[in-house]
């Protein structure tokens, strides 16, 4: 519901696509959600469940079935066409490539709403273009064209776009899909900084759930029959996120903030030791159907012996003793040990 | 990107060989016309040979002037074509729009063949001709624009639109089987292409109507930049896409629609000129793209012209011929160098 100082805020909202006859493809009946001045938003939810629907209904490229989207006091009908893309601007999934067009055509196409009808670009224009790019940190690629970029620096000049565009809001489909790890990482800490440097309402979806833990203010959670909101860790505490892939065996780890799948554990097997040696041996015992029990030596078990920062892996049993100077030789030993595949193992 | 004195270089690099290329244009064809004459009788107005006077003004510069305005249409269609559909392969012809106005016309000369022949109408009967190539290619635009709406794989219009096209010439094969000799003739040379029929008077037809779809083009600069990254971007930019996409289909079948009624089917300009704008500008911006497209065109088609006629040729060669034979290698190498051909 309404709040005082939501930028955005969505009431009774009903989502889905028309179809010719009687009743309409429906997604959702009733979303209700908010959007605050300076916030960073994560919209997360399995593959086809509707994210991409309600950001194009959010940012005006699909019309909802019923309900309310409000921007600051107004709706989109209230606006005009100009005035609506000087208030949100749009990144979608779709891959832009565009023969001889350059990194600062490209952003400065963001100024759209504030050209002139013949799209003259002012001094004004070409100062909040120059700016966008440098914020994004790609001021040294202005002269470069589209397809000599990475993924990356692509999605960099996107985003750069948006701040062109000069909007308070800014919505972004999947701004990571294509980019690998330091990169994911990067990009959405760059929405962060905008969102709080330049006070900006920045909503994307994601499926990188440990980085939207790490850095959004709110979680729009997808689940099948709504859509909740609230702090990461509110959703983590109160168990929210576990409700995301409920037929499956994945589980949220409260404790380690990520997800797990979870097994039936076949063999308990001892572990003794410390430190990161002990937590990624675990790891991978964890990996191979092991129920690892700290410490206890009444049953099989692994020691860890460390020397010179090198690790030795000793598996005792009552009669045997194996040495091994890497978990991969552990893990193939064992694997021999218990026979594979390992769903046939009792305890 | 150029600097402002590199670009003035081409700019007037490109203006001048317009020029020169308007001039031969002028100068050659079945009777060889002695430079200086001409430039004479162009620019103070007198001559010495009272004939050349005749055979400039009432057939030189009308044929000179329909090459030049075919080459600023066919290629500012094509451009916006191109953009609209982002795709490299894009044109009138390809989209079937000029088969579109060959039904038109073919209706009109063969399926009411109670008229006389196409020559003979004046100028209530160009509007007519130029009406049936509209109304034609218009019906094939029309059909493009239903499905590029519901369809979002742009292949698949492609596709739709040489097919839009072939059934246009099966039925103009079927016209052709029932009309009369006379009918079909006319039909025929009109398929051909010709640069020279158009008169003084239809002149004064054709014209207005391209500068009327040049001026809409230029109006629309904005809105083909916007479209360059995708009618989702446009619109999230406040672009009213399907407005914008209506007056370019408008203005291409305008263009298209008039050249094709007059001249006949000129293939391949407007998919390889926008292309050499390409290479030449280096830019992507319809505000230099669309100029220098128009520019290239007149070049493109008063070479082409020139070609058709080379000195030691009683008659012309067909101008569609040319057109293809310079248009289909920068579509080969189009091909070739793209080998994903999804962006313009």
């Amino acid at each position: 519901m309404k709040e005082e100082g939501d930028i955005l805020s969505i009431n009774h909202l009903e989502i889905g696509y028309p179809v010719k006859g009687n009743s309409n493809y429906i997604l959702y009946r009733d979303i209700n959600l908010c959007g605050k001045s300076g916030e960073l938003i994560a919209l997360v939810g399995k593959n086809g469940i509707g994210k991409s629907t309600l950001l194009r209904n959010i940012s005006g490229l699909q019309s909802s079935l019923n309900g309310t989207i409000n921007y600051f006091d107004k709706q989109k009908q209230d606006y005009t066409r100009a005035d609506f893309a000087r208030m949100i601007s749009f990144v979608s999934t779709e891959i832009v490539n565009v023969t001889n067009l350059n990194v600062f055509d490209l952003v400065s196409l963001g100024r759209f709403p504030h050209t002139n009808w013949l799209g003259k670009l002012t001094i004004e224009d070409i100062n909040k273009s120059a700016q966008a790019l440098e914020m994004v940190g790609m001021s040294s690629f202005a002269r470069k064209n589209l397809n000599e970029i990475s993924d990356g620096e692509r999605q960099r000049v996107m985003i750069a776009r948006t701040l062109a565009q000069d909007t308070k809001l800014i919505i972004l489909d999947e701004p990571t899909a294509f980019l690998d790890l330091p990169n994911k990482y990067e990009i959405i800490h760059l929405l962060n900084k905008l969102s709080k440097e330049e006070d900006k309402t920045i909503i994307f979806s994601t499926h990188d759930l440990n980085i939207a833990i790490q850095e959004a203010d709110k979680i729009w959670l997808m689940l099948d029959d709504k859509v909740e909101e609230g702090a990461p860790e509110d959703l983590i505490l109160d168990e929210t996120f576990n409700k995301i892939f409920e037929k499956s065996n994945l589980r949220f780890d409260k404790i380690k903030g990520d997800f797990k799948m979870q097994k039936m554990h076949q063999c308990k097997i001892g572990l003794i030791g410390e430190g990161p040696h002990y937590t990624w041996t675990k790891k991978a015992l964890e990996r191979l159907n092991f129920k690892v029990e700290k410490g206890n030596d009444s049953i099989q078990y692994i020691k860890i012996d460390k020397e010179n920062n090198f690790g030795k892996w000793t598996l005792l049993d009552d009669e045997n003793k194996h040495e091994f100077n890497s978990i991969y030789d552990l893990s193939i030993y064992l694997k021999i040990q218990t026979g594979l595949p390992r769903g046939r193992q009792k305890n | 990107m150029f600097s402002k004195k590199q670009n003035f270089i081409i700019w007037s690099t490109l203006v001048l060989i317009l020029i020169i290329l308007f001039l031969f244009d002028i100068i050659l064809g079945s009777v060889r016309l002695p430079f200086t004459d001409v430039v004479k009788l162009l620019f103070t107005g007198n001559t010495e040979r009272p004939e050349y006077t005749t055979i400039i003004y009432r057939f030189r510069i009308p044929k000179a002037l329909t090459a030049l305005f075919a080459g600023f249409a066919l290629s500012v269609s094509g451009l916006q074509m191109q953009t609209v559909f982002r795709n490299p392969l894009a044109g009138p012809y390809v989209l079937g729009i000029s088969a579109g106005a060959s039904l038109g016309v073919a209706l009109l000369v063969m399926g009411l063949s109670t008229f006389t022949v196409v020559s003979q109408i004046g100028v209530l009967g160009n509007w007519t001709i130029v009406l049936a190539a509209w109304l034609g290619s218009g019906l094939i635009l029309f059909l493009i624009l239903i499905v590029s709406i519901r369809v979002k794989d742009i292949m698949t219009i492609l596709i739709l639109g040489i097919m839009f096209g072939s059934a246009t010439a099966a039925i103009v094969n079927i016209l052709q089987y029932f009309s009369n000799e006379s009918m079909l003739k006319a039909f025929i040379v009109w398929t051909m292409g010709s640069l020279g029929g158009v008169s003084l008077n239809q002149l004064k037809v054709l014209i207005p109507s391209v500068v009327i779809g040049l001026i809409m083009t230029f109006l629309l600069i904005k809105a083909l930049n916007a479209m360059l990254v995708g009618e989702n971007y446009a619109k999230s930019m406040g672009l009213n896409v399907r407005l914008s996409r209506f007056l370019i289909f408008f203005s291409t079948s305008l263009l298209a629609g008039s050249i094709t009624a007059f001249c006949g089917p000129i293939g391949f300009i407007g998919i390889a000129v926008p292309h050499i704008a390409r290479i030449v500008f280096k830019t992507a911006n319809h505000k230099i793209l669309l100029p220098g497209t128009m520019l290239l065109g007149g070049i493109v088609l008063l070479l082409s012209d020139i070609i058709s006629q080379l000195p030691g040729h009683e008659r012309t060669l067909p101008i569609n011929s040319i057109t293809a034979l310079i248009g289909i290698p920068v579509v080969i190498w189009i091909i070739i160098k793209n080998k994903k051909i999804t962006s313009v």
